[in-house]
């Protein structure tokens, strides 16, 4: 029985259309593992080779990661809420009311959106702080620290986006308050400001843009930039590891994954 | 200590001890996590109420066809032109089943019976509340981002308001409500703007103050000032709570800025009234029907009278006998906007009125002020006071003009978001109990606020608080098609020396003609084609009382023969209704047969003497007018298009729409025709 479900499996991975579409079959060997992540659009960003210590809780605290998984499911909750939220005047908070009391599960789709959030914003601070503390910005993870940097921007603006979207009262002054900071701004501040609402003032258009923003132009850069910065992982050597670190503890655990496997 | 820390570690090893352990643990975590919220929507509070809802309609007799009727899941009524989402059906499912009327339980208690289709106005539209909302706590009491919490029964007309701003039969505390408003002079300061774009007026006419000082004393207006309900119990002027100082002060600047009147010290040519009999005075005062009007206190302290005029209780206290004189000669020379009617008394009348009134005073009122000759120092603080309490929003005077937007605007006092509103410590946070409150103790919210206290009871400043109420954002954007407009006043007035005579009597401080004038006395718009002139012209020369339920009368005027003839003529000329012809039904055609038919109509198919009364014998009804006397006092054609369809001539009136053939109409229009007055009317 195991034997047909191997060959059943081998059959089809040796099939014209897996072929097709996973370029590299995988192998025992280091190259064709190699290959397998390479060649996977989504893997290649990944580093091909992780020192098993970097896996342990304690050297990360997977902040990383778990920011990366909040962002995944505000992705999937926001998509499901777009299909009932209109971003205009006369329906946005006769929306809300409907997700909290008609919509199946709306008011936890809303819950898991909203704090998901809120735990967003306070993973990728303590991601920053855990980087910074272990000095893994340095050369030559400068630039990884900028793109960093970026994402942090664009996630407070996500969450600043999203909280005119209930067009409630606590949205609309936050939102007004937190516009006219951006008239400060020497020389062209009421010009961003006007910009920013589409408007003198909180309305239809400041929502219509804080919408557009919202749901596509700054999830979109944020994609961008979290590619990027997966990316630079392994172009600037995987995972950083600490120098100071006594080498005794470290030598054990730096056998390379693949090896392990083996 | 020892053991907690290994039955942790136990614990901890159990659940998490290897990776597939882990795995599960926390897999099964996640699944239980996202059950609860499914799980949640199935036990919510709405599916509780419809299945007790099952269950109480389960054991009745008609369960059947109820059932039938229950529907399932979340319901709502959507009015997008009113901005209506309600889903208070769900709960409330018996909303429209008359059977239900012995059922006391809320959610499941029928509707009342109301003029309109449920379903058309939706629940939030009178009740407020959140309409969307479905579980109590959200649609009852949410007050968060500018939710409307339910509104309390005792101010449900308020809901009514909001489209109807006329008068409604069916809401006696609304149309009380905004009766007050215009009568106590809220409007004087406060601008109430109506959906339709009018600004409500005032109407208790405050007197003009321009010339006080030929009326009344200082000591007077300083009494007065300390709390106007001491003079008189019924005063509308509400008390400012001022100090002996600025009253003083007050009364002062009143005093100087007065300017003597022409015909106040006029000294009238009076014989003296002291030799006349002791009752004439209070005779001529009932003769006069004064108390139609002005009420005075009787010894066990209700008042007795009506309310258009001043209360008379310690006129003595108030007014100076020769401006009373000239007042009671002719009340139109001192303020010619006055409603009370220039009675054309005698010199020697007046005396006798003038002094009767002169005794209705009060030793104890006023009697230990003594105020100082007014420096020009207090004269200009009076002044100072007079212009920051606004006064002249209600009383004309001199030297001050009327402010303009003295007070908060209430257009739309009944939207007002509670966030904007504050709340003294204890109150209830709520808009109603904030209103009332602010009626009942205005001055209780802090230091500086200038609105003054108000006498009134609590079932007025609910009325009050029902009145404001219905001036919400929703009134102001109904569809023009739902409003009901108010009755508007026309400014009809009647021309040339008769119209010049009417404004002198005041005809319209009781009668309406052509959308003009109160609804005491009946409407006199079509009076030409109802009555007979020698019949009006003798009623002008003495009235007597038609209905034998009224209190209140007309009062004689002591007309000349000439004006009471130009008047006559004219109302029996200008008040003529184009629909009836004067030359249907002539009695002088009537056989004997068809008079007595109608007899037989009157006693018993019609039973007509159950209201009227047509043989002062026999007949007991007291709700309609007499009849004993008809045949003289009304037309054929009146009586005969009345017949035909009572409410087309009078709308509302109390006389049921028989539906009587053209045949009845005749033959009742012949018998009514027979009823005259024996002879000649005799002159009281």
């Amino acid at each position: 029985m195991p034997g047909k479900t191997d060959k059943l499996i081998e059959q089809v991975e040796h099939s014209r259309v897996w072929r097709s579409i996973f370029r590299s079959g995988t192998g025992t060997s280091t190259l064709h593992r190699a290959l397998a992540i390479q060649q996977n659009v989504f893997l290649h960003l990944f580093s091909n080779k992780v020192r098993k210590r970097m896996l342990s809780v304690s050297s990360t605290w997977y902040l990383g990661t778990l920011t990366f998984g909040t962002f995944l499911i505000l992705i999937v909750t926001g998509v499901l809420l777009m299909l009932y939220y209109h971003p205009s005047v006369p329906q946005a908070y006769a929306d809300m009311k409907d997700l909290q009391f008609v919509v199946s599960s709306g008011l936890f789709l809303r819950n898991l959106h909203r704090w998901s959030a809120q735990a967003m914003v306070f993973l990728v601070f303590a991601h920053m702080f855990k980087v910074f503390y272990r000095g893994a910005y340095r050369a030559p993870r400068e630039f990884n620290w900028v793109i960093g940097v970026m994402l942090l921007l664009i996630t407070l603006l996500l969450s600043y986006t999203g909280y005119l979207l209930p067009w409630d009262q606590l949205a609309y002054w936050a939102i007004t308050v937190g516009s006219n900071i951006s008239s400060a701004v020497p020389l062209v501040g009421s010009k961003i400001h006007f910009l920013l609402l589409g408007g003198n003032q909180v309305n239809a258009n400041a929502l219509l843009r804080f919408y557009v923003l919202h749901c596509v132009i700054l999830p979109l850069t944020a994609l961008l930039f979290v590619a990027v910065h997966f990316w630079r992982i392994r172009k600037d050597g995987g995972l950083y590891v600490q120098q100071s670190e006594p080498k005794k503890l470290a030598a054990p655990d730096d056998a390379v994954l693949a090896k392990e496997a083996k | 200590m020892q053991t907690v820390k290994k039955f942790l570690s136990s614990l901890w090893q159990a659940l998490f001890g290897d990776t597939m352990r882990a795995f599960g643990v926390v897999s099964a975590a996640l699944l239980i996590a996202l059950a609860i919220a499914p799980a949640k929507d199935h036990f919510s509070e709405w599916h509780g109420y419809q299945g007790r809802y099952l269950s109480l309609i389960r054991d009745r007799g008609d369960a059947i066809s109820l059932r039938r009727r229950v529907q399932p899941g979340i319901q709502q009524t959507w009015l997008p032109e009113l901005g209506v989402v309600d889903r208070c059906t769900t709960c409330h499912q018996g909303l429209k089943e008359s059977s239900l009327a012995d059922v006391h339980t809320q959610p499941f208690r029928k509707h009342p019976a109301i003029p309109h289709s449920l379903d058309g106005f939706g629940c939030v539209t009178c009740h407020r509340g959140q309409g969307p909302a479905t579980t109590v706590a959200e649609a009852h009491y949410s007050d968060r981002a500018g939710e409307d919490p339910i509104l309390p029964a005792r101010y449900i007309e308020s809901g009514c308001g909001q489209c109807h701003q006329n008068a409604l039969t069916g809401t006696p505390q609304l149309n009380l409500g905004r009766q007050m408003l215009a009568r106590y002079g809220c409007v004087s300061c406060h601008s109430v703007k109506l959906p339709d774009g009018t600004t409500l007026t005032a109407s208790d006419n405050p007197p003009s103050l321009e010339h006080i000082a030929d009326k009344t004393t200082r000591e007077w207006i300083f009494t007065w000032l300390k709390d106007p309900q001491a003079y008189a119990a019924s005063a509308t002027m509400p008390n400012y709570k001022l100090n002996d100082a600025d009253a003083s002060d007050i009364s002062a600047f009143l005093m100087s800025s007065s300017t003597q009147h022409a015909g106040d010290t006029a000294t009238l040519v009076t014989a003296s009234a002291k030799n006349v009999d002791p009752t004439a005075g209070a005779s001529l005062y009932g003769q006069s029907f004064c108390a139609t009007c002005h009420a005075v206190q009787n010894a066990a302290g209700n008042l007795v009278g009506g309310d258009v005029g001043p209360e008379l209780t310690r006129i003595g206290n108030k007014v100076k006998p020769e401006w009373l004189q000239a007042w009671i000669e002719n009340p139109r020379t001192y303020d010619s906007k006055t409603l009370m009617p220039h009675y054309r008394f005698t010199p020697q009348q007046v005396a006798i009125l003038a002094d009767f009134l002169k005794n209705k005073s009060d030793s104890d009122y006023g009697a230990n002020v003594h105020l100082n000759a007014a420096t020009p120092l207090q004269i200009a603080h009076g002044r100072k006071l007079v212009a920051e309490l606004g006064c002249a929003a209600c009383h004309k005077m001199n030297g001050v003009s009327k402010p303009e937007n003295f007070a908060p605007d209430l257009s739309r006092i009944g939207s007002k978001p509670l966030a904007q509103l504050i709340f003294l410590p204890g109150m209830e946070h709520s808009l109603p109990s904030y209103i009332t409150r602010k009626i009942k103790q205005p001055r209780g919210f802090g230091p500086g606020l200038k609105m003054p206290q108000f006498t009134l009871t609590n079932a007025q400043t609910d009325a009050l608080t029902t009145a404001l109420m219905a001036l919400t954002e929703r009134s102001q954007s109904m569809p023009a098609k739902l409003r009901v407009a108010a009755v508007r006043e026309s400014n009809y007035q009647p021309a040339g020396h008769a119209g010049k005579l009417m404004t002198e009597l005041a005809c319209f401080s009781c009668h309406r003609i052509n959308g003009h004038g109160s609804d005491m006395a009946p409407d006199l718009t079509r009076e030409g084609s109802s009555v007979q002139r020698q019949w009006l012209d003798d009623f002008l020369k003495n009235p007597n009382t038609l209905r034998p339920s009224l209190i209140r009368r007309m009062p004689r005027f002591n007309l000349s023969d000439s004006d009471r003839k130009e008047l006559t003529d004219y109302i029996m000329v200008a008040y003529q209704s184009p629909d009836i012809d004067p030359d249907t039904a002539p009695s002088a055609t009537n056989t004997p047969a068809t008079v007595e038919h109608g007899r037989q109509l009157f006693y018993s198919k019609y039973a007509c003497q159950s209201c009227h009364i047509a043989d002062t014998k026999t007949d007991k009804g007291y709700i309609g007018p007499t009849l004993t006397q008809v045949g003289s006092r009304l037309t054929p054609a009146w009586i005969y298009a009345w017949m035909r369809n009572p409410q087309a001539l009078r709308p509302g009136t109390m006389e049921p729409n028989q539906n009587l053939s053209d045949e009845d109409a005749r033959a009742l229009t012949a018998f009514l025709m027979t009823l005259k007055s024996s002879g000649k009317q005799e002159t009281k």
